[in-house]
């Protein structure tokens, strides 16, 4: 499995350094007018962008998600189980179609732009569909059970002695919060936010059903090169620089908590 | 363990003499540190209960795993009943073990645990339920047959443990320390439970255990095992009261180790008085020794005549139910701890307190002068 | 247990708790029952509130939807299944429907077959390479779909294989054999070795010890694994929509196109056919080790 895996990547790595024949049929090759071409204005604002709403996306499943494992793991009582089964279930299910609601939701006449009309919050030239803000709430909505998980496995496993001994040697709520609780479970949100960013990085749908022609991230031009451009070799290209991206950030992770578990071990 | 391999020497008709399990200057090594094992030899008598005992590490359980075959010694040879085994896999060896985890299949009933063995070696399946039945009888879980493992006690999944082992009459039973995740008051019980067991069977036991009461209690023979290799090997008795090495007499409850100079009868305490032991013939004048008096072997009242005594102050008094023990210091860093009875002093007000001065006396044929 | 006298303590100004009187009401309630964290984070409560209802509103959408009687995805007019019996007369969809359970089936087999066999392998291979096989089968679960579609296309290309179901089997075999090892490598390794010892000293070799013994103890683990990488696929669509060839595609990619080329309101039918099917079986996968009397399935998906 790991050979099939491998030598895959290894031909998306070869092929980006190939060229196209008359016939737009990928040939491989030894030139660099690929990764040249990359470095174009267009794909370079794309890329930028993909990192943006892939770091925006992190942050905000993270402040989405840290009161809600928080809440569910130290006062949810014996419904635990069935609060993190109700978010887990849904996330596991086809990720398309909860994508196409979402979009539904979100529409101009949908439920959250109409709400937000009414309490006056938004007028009628506001529009989430077709912005950078949509497509982030999209990611956001489709990764951030990835970012509850970890949490909340990080919380239920806090002593709540620990949360006591906090309040006696700190006082406030906010104060044994800060210092007790968050580094406790720091290591949960960083894992967190490296499962998020990851798919999030790669992802296309949420571009291609929230946003519009502005929004493109990284995934749709992947998938336009393979798709209707037939460009093979600049979107192999394309995906060894996401690939590349993707595992300088997980490296970065693996270094991190293997320091952090050596740390914790001494 | 996965090569089988036919015995490679015949089957010697077994004799009442032949040994139920003979360990021939057998060796284990792991990697590249100290043997765990070293050069051990051992004879275990057909329907001994023989108790292999040990601080951890000492080697003992892997010894137990060789005899069961689920560690290859690196040299030496394995004789169970006379019929080399060394190279044989656990499933072709006559003998069957009692995890220290118990090992039970979670998923099979209690009945169908026990009946696990039988039915591998393809035994009538009425046969193989009346058998179960009779050891489910002899655990006392008959009620429990159709249970899961997982809805039994600790004490209940042990004798399901037990159960399982026995039904197949292996010539011999391994136990790897079965009784050390029971609380004390059950394993008090299943030490004496386990011995009528075995001896209502027959069957030769091999226990490994840490626990010296409980190897003293139960036990025909005991090795006692330090670093790989058998330190004394003798009856309960034998070990307790004449320990062969300074790691026995110190291993096996609470020894008070002094060292000093042999000479003439008596050992010069470094710094502290002279030890009247009696005459050691085999020990030369100005030997180092060391000498050893058990706690209770010391009187602190009631002296017989002709008793060598000592004088010293009380440093400690450690109240323990039925007995008090004293820590009396004879000299600067030479300190005895003696045991006594609480029935002559039952009174908190009769026990001496730290600082008072008595005196001690014991016999010399309590004493015991170590190399 | 730490009390501290709530009245003793000030409270902070901004911070989300219960006022005066009413903290001096919980103080007199039993202990045990605020777990020891006395104040109710009422902020987090909100929000959790806030994500529940968002988690669901779209799917409740697309349910609702689907039974509208007429095209809109804004108005609902009143009940109907006309959706649904669309989708039943729809050849297209219907072929695609059999081709991704197909699919499916075959993928679970095959991924569970095989990933049993790694776990248990995997745990035995201790030391270095236990530890390294380990690290890559992490890999592909990690990696953006995208990235794993792209590759699997370049090597179908490479090799020149023509693009069909079977591709599309071969692939999904592959990426979900790291999800069987991963959730039953952690079992295996949970697993009590003496008991496959206790297996062999009554007399079972050691295929049979594994046979008898270790996959029983498994079971609810590959059965949960199995039920999970049968809806992981069926809804997969990245990796299929780049290694399907021109056989009736999978549903997942039938549903992609239709969604990305206007609307139609089948959508709603099927996707809520679909939704109905994988939370059914998801629950299933969750819940089987707790038919088996283990507490906890969820461990299933932190990988814990």
């Amino acid at each position: 499995m790991s050979v099939f895996f491998i030598s895959s990547l290894l031909l998306v790595a070869a092929l980006s350094f190939g060229t196209t024949d008359d016939l737009g049929n990928p040939r491989f090759g030894s030139t660099l007018d690929n990764i040249r071409r990359l470095a174009a204005p267009a794909y370079r604002t794309v890329m930028f962008r993909s990192l943006e709403y892939a770091a925006l996306t992190s942050v905000l499943c993270l402040l989405i998600a840290y009161p809600v494992a928080y809440a569910i793991a130290l006062h949810a009582g014996r419904f635990k189980n069935a609060l993190i089964a109700a978010i887990v279930v849904p996330f596991f299910a086809n990720y398309l179609v909860r994508m196409y609601g979402w979009s539904v939701v979100l529409s101009d006449d949908g439920p959250v732009l109409r709400l937000l009309r009414a309490i006056g919050l938004a007028d009628s030239h506001t529009k989430i569909l077709n912005t950078g803000p949509g497509v982030i709430a999209g990611l956001v909505y489709g990764f951030v059970v990835f970012m509850i998980i970890p949490l909340y496995a990080a919380l239920e496993r806090l002593d709540t002695a620990l949360i006591e001994a906090g309040r006696d040697l700190y006082g406030g709520p906010l104060r044994t919060f800060l210092f007790v609780t968050v580094p406790a479970t720091r290591q949960g949100a960083v894992a967190g936010m490296v499962l998020v960013f990851l798919p999030a990085m790669g992802d296309f749908v949420s571009a291609q059903f929230l946003g519009g022609p502005n929004q493109l991230m990284i995934g749709n031009l992947i998938q336009d090169k393979f798709f209707e451009g037939q460009d093979w070799p600049l979107g192999s290209a394309l995906t060894m620089l996401l690939m590349a991206v993707l595992l300088v950030g997980m490296f970065g992770y693996l270094r991190r908590a293997r320091k952090d578990e050596a740390e914790a071990s001494r | 363990m996965t090569t089988t391999s036919s015995p490679t020497s015949p089957a010697a008709p077994a004799t009442p003499d032949t040994p139920a399990v003979r360990l021939d200057r057998i060796t284990k090594t792991f990697g590249q540190d100290a043997a765990a094992v070293a050069d051990l030899s051992l004879d275990i008598a057909p329907g001994e209960f023989f108790s292999l005992l040990g601080p951890s590490g000492c080697g003992k359980t892997t010894t137990l795993r060789m005899i069961g075959g689920f560690a290859d010694p690196t040299a030496g040879t394995i004789l169970l009943s006379g019929q080399d085994v060394t190279r044989l896999p656990p499933n072709k060896r006559n003998v069957n073990t009692v995890f220290q985890s118990y090992a039970l299949f979670d998923h099979l009933s209690v009945a169908d645990n026990v009946a696990f063995g039988l039915k591998r070696a393809g035994v009538p399946r009425e046969q193989t339920r009346r058998r179960v039945a009779e050891m489910l009888e002899l655990v006392q879980l008959p009620a429990f047959a159709n249970r899961k493992p997982r809805t039994l006690s600790g004490g209940q999944r042990q004798r399901v443990a037990l159960a399982r082992a026995l039904v197949n009459r292996p010539a011999v039973l391994l136990l790897d320390e079965p009784l050390a995740a029971l609380d004390l008051k059950l394993r008090r019980q299943m030490q004496i439970e386990l011995k009528q067991i075995q001896r209502e069977v027959g069957i030769t036991f091999v226990f490994v255990t840490h626990d010296q009461d409980e190897a003293l209690t139960m036990s025909d023979r005991v090795a006692v095992m330090n670093a790989g290799r058998v330190e004394h090997c003798g009856t309960p008795e034998d070990v307790y009261e004449r320990p062969e090495t300074k790691f026995v007499a110190s291993f096996m409850g609470t020894s008070n180790l002094m060292t000093g100079v042999y000479r003439s009868g008596a050992v010069q305490i470094g710094g502290g008085p002279a030890i009247t032991v009696g005459a050691c013939p085999q020990i030369a004048d100005g030997a180092e020794v060391s000498v050893s008096i058990r706690p209770e072997k010391i009187w602190l009242s009631d002296f017989e005549p002709d008793m060598p005594r000592a004088r010293g102050v009380i440093k400690d008094t450690v109240y323990s139910g039925p007995t008090t023990t004293y820590l009396i210091e004879l000299a600067p860093g030479v300190t005895v701890a003696a045991l006594e009875q609480n029935t002559a002093r039952s009174r908190n007000e009769d026990r001496w307190v730290g600082g008072e001065s008595v005196e001690i006396a014991w016999k010399t044929e309590h004493c015991l002068v170590l190399v | 247990m730490t009390t501290v006298d709530p009245q003793r303590r000030p409270g902070l100004p901004g911070l989300p708790g219960p006022d005066a009187p009413r903290r001096r009401r919980l103080a007199r309630l039993p202990r045990l029952r605020r777990r020891g964290v006395e104040a109710r984070p009422r902020f987090a409560f909100v929000v959790t509130v806030l994500f529940f209802v968002l988690l669901y509103l779209p799917i409740g959408m697309v349910v609702l939807f689907s039974f509208n009687s007429q095209k809109s995805l804004t108005v609902f007019k009143h009940f109907s299944t006309r959706w649904y019996s669309a989708f039943f007369h729809d050849h297209v969809l219907l072929s695609s429907l059999g081709m991704s359970l197909k699919i499916s089936l075959v993928a679970m087999i095959g991924s569970v077959l095989l990933g049993v066999a790694l776990a248990l392998g995997l745990v035995r291979a201790r030391g270095r390479l236990g530890s390294y096989s380990g690290l890559i089968m992490l890999v592909p679960l990690i990696t953006p779909e995208i990235v794993t579609g792209v590759a699997s296309l370049m090597l179908y290309k490479g090799l020149g294989v023509t693009l069909s179901t079977g591709t599309v089997m071969i692939s999904e075999i592959t990426f979900s054999i790291s999800y069987v090892t991963v959730i039953l490598r952690s079992r295996v390794a949970a697993l009590n070795p003496e008991v496959e010892e206790a297996a062999m000293d009554l007399g079972a070799t050691r295929w049979q010890a594994v046979r008898l013994v270790t996959l029983p103890a498994l079971l609810p683990a590959i059965l949960a694994s199995a039920v999970l990488i049968f809806a992981l696929v069926f809804d997969d669509f990245v990796l299929a929509y780049f290694t399907t060839g021109v056989d009736p595609q999978p549903l997942a990619v039938r549903i992609y196109s239709a969604i990305r080329f206007g609307v139609e309101p089948t959508i709603n039918a099927v996707g809520t056919l679909m939704l109905a099917g994988s939370i059914t079986l998801i629950a299933a996968a969750l819940s089987i080790p707790r038919l088996f009397g283990r507490s906890g399935g969820l461990d299933l998906l932190s990988g814990d």
